[in-house]
C-alpha cells in the first residue's frame, strides 16, 4: 500500500515550502523538501553593478537576516579590495549582528516555535493564556530591532553600514538607550532557555549529524574567516565550494548541499556545540546546566541553542556598547577603497547558519560574477534526512502525527525560504 | 467587539523577502492591540490557523514571479472585498524586476541554476496590478510602519487613506539636510522618488537609492539622467541605479532601451 504524506504549505516559517513523504508498505520510499518560493535571480541581475551599492541590493535577499546579508556582502567586497576597517567599525558591526540575532531568534523562539510546544496555532492566540510571556518576548524582539534602527538605519533593509565603515556613527545617547533596553529584557532571554529546557522536545529525528559553524576567534560570535566541521577539520571560507557542493534538484527552487557525500547542519546548535568553550557569563552557565540536552543527534534542540544565543547576544550587546562608550565615539568617515579586478569571499553566521557571498569584480569595481550560498539551502538535505528518520520511526502512526512531526522538525531549523531560492556556481 | 463583527483579514506573501509582513510584526508595542481588532483568517508566516471564505481586506506582499504566484493572487482577489498591495514587490516587482526587458528569464535561469527556462514555472517579475484590480498600494522596501498603521486605522474607521505624490526632496528640505546631490555630487535619486521615508538616507549622509519607487506619473527621469551625467556618472552606472527599484517603470525602460541601442551602434562602428 502506498501512502503519500504531505505538508501542503509550511506555516510559521519565512517563505513557502512543502514536504512530501512517500511510504510503500513498511518502507519510506521518497522524501522531498520542496521549496516553491519564486526564484529571484539575484546573482544574475547584480552583474555590472558598482560595488558601492551591491550590499544595498544583496541584503534584499532576506528581511529577517538583512544585516547578515549586508555584512556578508560588505566583508566580501572588503576582502576583494583589501580594505582594513577601524576598531570602532568592527565593534559596531559586532553589535549589529548580535542585535539581528536577538530580533530574529526572539521572533522564532517565542512566536514561531514555542506555540508548537504549548499547543497553540500562533503567538497571538497563545497570548490569551500567556499574555505576560508574549509581551515580554515582543519587548526582547524590540530591543534587537533598536540595534537595527540605530546602527543600521531601520529595522529591515537599513543602509548605514557601508563598505569601509559606517556613514553616521550612533550617538552616545542612542547607544545608552539600547543598553537600557538590553538590561531590562535579559530575564526574557533567560526565560526562553527555561521554557525550552522544560518542554518535551521530541526525539523522533534523532540520528547522526555533521555540523558546521564559523570559527569566531577567541570569543563566541557570528563572524569569522574559517569554518569548523564536527569531523575536527578547519577550512578557510575561500574553500566553501568544496564544503557545500551544491546541486540543482527539480523538486526545489533551492539547490541542495552536501559535505563528503552526506548532508550537514548549520545554525545555532552547530555554533553552540562547536564553539561551546568560547561562551562566557550567563550563556556559559546555561550551557553547562543543559549540556546533556544539547546533543548533536537531536536537531530539534536547535531551539534551545537559539535561546542560549539570545542570552549571549543580549550580554554581548551590552559589552560592545560599554567598549564603544569607554573608547569614546569618533566620527571617522569611511575608509578609502581602491577597487581592482579581483575576487573576494566573505561569510557570516546568519541567525540560521553560515552565509557565504562570493564576488568577482572587474577593474572598475563592477560585479562580473556573484554567488551566494544561504544556510537554509545548506540545511535542506539534512531536513530531508530528518523527515526520513522520523517517518521510519513513526511508520505505524497515523498521517496527522507524521505531518505534525515534519512541521516541528522543519520549524526547528528556523528555515528562511526567501533566502534559499537563488543560488549559482561560479564556473 | 465580538469576533463576528471584526473585519476579516488575510495577510499573504508572493515572491519577495518577507520584509513587509515582518514590518507588521515589528510593530511590537502595538502589535497585539492592532491584531486584536481583526479576525485573522490567514497569515502563513505568523500562524498555522487558516480558514477559507470571504475576506474584507487582503494585504498582499511580494511580486508575481511564478505561475503559482499568479494562481494564488487570483484566488486571493476572488475572495477579498479589498486588496491592498504592500511594498514595492507587490507594486512594481522591486529589485527582482531590475533586468526586466534587458535579460530574458531563460538567460536568468541558465546563469543561476544552469538549467533551461521551463525547469520552474517562472514569469517576468511584476506587481499585482499587472494582473488584477488593486484597491490600494502602500510603497516602500520595506513599507513604513507609520504608513501601514495609518492606512489600517483609516480603513477601520471606514476612510480610504491617501497616497503621497511628492518627492523625497520635500522631506529632505523640511529636515534641513544638506543636498547630497548638489553639495556632494552623490548620485541621489530623491527628486524622482516617492516621499514618506522622512528622507532617511540623506539624513544619514547617503544618497537615495529609490527604495520607495518613482512617483507615479510625476517622475521626470530624463531630467535626473541629465543631472547625473553632468555630475560625471556614466550612463551604464546611471541606468543600473535607476533600475534597482524601477525596472518595470515605462520611462526607465524606454530610456535604458535607447541607451543600449546607442551602445550597440557604437560598438558596431
Amino acid at each position: 500500500m502506498k501512502r503519500v504524506i504531505e505538508v501542503e504549505e509550511l506555516t510559521r516559517v519565512e517563505g513557502h515550502g512543502r514536504i512530501e513523504v512517500v511510504i510503500e508498505g513498511t518502507e519510506v520510499k521518497d522524501v522531498k523538501m520542496a521549496i516553491f518560493e519564486g526564484p529571484r535571480f539575484f546573482e544574475a541581475f547584480i552583474e555590472s553593478v558598482h560595488y558601492e551599492k551591491v550590499p544595498d541590493i544583496m541584503r534584499r535577499i532576506c528581511a529577517i537576516c538583512t544585516a547578515s546579508h549586508s555584512l556578508a556582502s560588505i566583508r566580501t567586497i572588503e576582502n576583494a579590495f583589501d580594505v582594513k576597517v577601524t576598531e570602532q567599525t568592527k565593534i559596531l558591526r559586532d553589535l549589529l549582528i548580535h542585535g539581528e540575532m536577538i530580533e530574529s531568534h526572539a521572533l522564532h523562539v517565542f512566536m514561531l516555535a514555542l506555540p508548537d510546544f504549548l499547543g497553540f496555532p500562533d503567538a497571538i492566540r497563545m497570548a490569551s493564556k500567556y499574555p505576560k510571556e508574549v509581551k515580554a518576548a515582543l519587548q526582547l524582539k524590540h530591543a534587537g530591532n533598536m540595534v537595527h534602527n540605530i546602527v543600521s538605519g531601520r529595522e529591515v533593509h537599513g543602509m548605514n553600514e557601508r563598505v569601509g565603515g559606517f556613514s553616521k556613527v550612533p550617538s552616545e545617547k542612542e547607544l545608552k538607550d539600547i543598553r537600557t533596553a538590553m538590561v531590562a529584557t535579559k530575564p526574557t532571554a533567560e526565560l526562553a532557555v527555561k521554557l525550552f529546557a522544560e518542554a518535551e522536545i521530541p526525539k523522533y529525528a534523532e540520528s547522526e549529524n555533521t555540523l558546521m559553524a564559523l570559527d569566531p576567534g577567541e570569543k563566541f560570535g557570528f563572524m569569522g574567516d574559517y569554518v569548523l566541521v564536527s569531523d575536527g577539520t578547519r577550512h578557510p571560507v575561500q574553500d566553501y565550494l568544496s564544503l557545500t557542493n551544491e546541486r540543482t534538484v527539480k523538486h526545489s527552487h533551492a539547490k541542495f548541499s552536501s559535505y563528503k557525500g552526506s548532508s550537514y547542519m548549520v545554525g545555532a546548535l552547530p555554533r553552540i556545540l562547536l564553539n561551546k568553550d568560547k561562551l562566557e557569563g550567563t550563556a556559559a552557565e546555561l550551557y553547562d546546566e543543559h549540556k546533556d540536552l544539547l546533543t548533536s543527534k537531536n536537531t530539534l534542540m536547535n531551539n534551545l541553542a537559539q535561546a542560549i544565543e539570545l542570552v549571549h547576544s543580549v550580554d554581548r550587546c551590552i559589552e560592545d556598547i560599554d567598549i564603544l562608550l569607554s573608547n569614546g565615539l569618533k566620527d571617522e568617515g569611511l575608509v578609502e577603497v581602491e577597487p581592482k579586478a579581483s575576487r573576494g569571499v566573505g561569510a557570516v553566521e546568519a541567525p540560521r547558519g553560515i552565509l557565504y557571498h562570493d564576488y568577482i569584480f572587474d577593474e572598475n569595481g563592477c560585479i562580473v560574477k556573484a554567488n551566494v550560498i544561504t544556510p537554509t539551502a545548506q540545511n535542506a538535505a539534512n531536513m530531508e534526512k530528518d523527515y526520513r528518520v522520523a517517518a521510519e520511526r513513526m511508520i505505524k502512526e497515523p498521517d496527522e502525527k507524521l505531518v505534525e512531526a515534519f512541521e516541528i522538525i522543519a520549524r526547528a531549523y528556523d528555515p528562511c525560504i526567501s533566502c534559499s531560492v537563488h543560488l549559482t556556481r561560479i564556473r | 467587539m465580538a469576533e463576528s463583527e471584526k473585519p476579516k483579514i488575510g495577510i499573504f506573501s508572493l515572491t519577495g523577502c518577507g520584509g513587509d509582513q515582518l514590518m507588521i510584526l515589528n510593530m511590537e508595542p502595538v502589535l497585539l492591540e492592532l491584531l486584536s481588532r481583526f479576525d485573522i483568517k490567514d497569515f502563513q508566516e505568523g500562524s498555522s490557523y487558516k480558514e477559507e471564505g470571504e475576506l474584507d481586506i487582503a494585504l498582499v506582499e511580494g511580486s508575481v514571479s511564478t505561475k503559482t504566484d499568479l494562481e494564488r493572487l487570483k484566488e486571493i482577489r476572488e475572495r477579498s472585498k479589498m486588496l491592498i498591495a504592500i511594498g514595492d514587490c507587490a507594486i512594481s516587482g522591486c529589485v527582482q524586476a531590475m533586468r526586466n526587458g534587458q535579460m530574458s528569464m531563460a538567460e536568468r535561469m541558465k546563469k543561476v541554476y544552469g538549467v533551461d527556462e521551463d525547469y520552474y514555472d517562472v514569469l517576468e517579475p511584476k506587481g499585482l496590478s499587472s494582473y488584477v484590480k488593486v484597491d490600494l498600494e502602500i510603497p516602500g522596501c520595506p513599507i513604513e510602519k507609520d504608513e501601514i498603521l495609518h492606512a489600517i486605522t483609516s480603513l477601520l474607521h471606514g476612510d480610504m487613506p491617501e497616497g503621497i505624490d511628492y518627492p523625497v526632496c520635500v522631506e529632505c528640505k523640511l529636515n534641513g539636510y544638506p543636498c547630497v546631490l548638489v553639495e556632494k555630487g552623490m548620485p541621489c535619486l530623491g527628486p524622482l522618488i516617492t516621499a514618506g521615508c522622512n528622507a532617511r538616507c540623506p539624513g544619514l549622509g547617503l544618497d537615495c537609492i529609490g527604495c520607495r519607487g518613482p512617483i507615479p506619473e510625476e517622475a521626470n527621469v530624463a531630467a535626473e539622467v541629465k543631472v547625473l551625467l553632468e555630475k560625471g556618472y556614466d550612463e551604464k552606472y546611471i541606468f543600473n541605479r535607476l533600475r534597482f527599484f524601477g525596472g518595470n517603470f515605462e520611462d526607465v525602460q524606454n530610456l535604458t532601451k535607447k541607451f543600449s541601442e546607442k551602445t550597440e551602434k557604437e560598438e558596431e562602428e
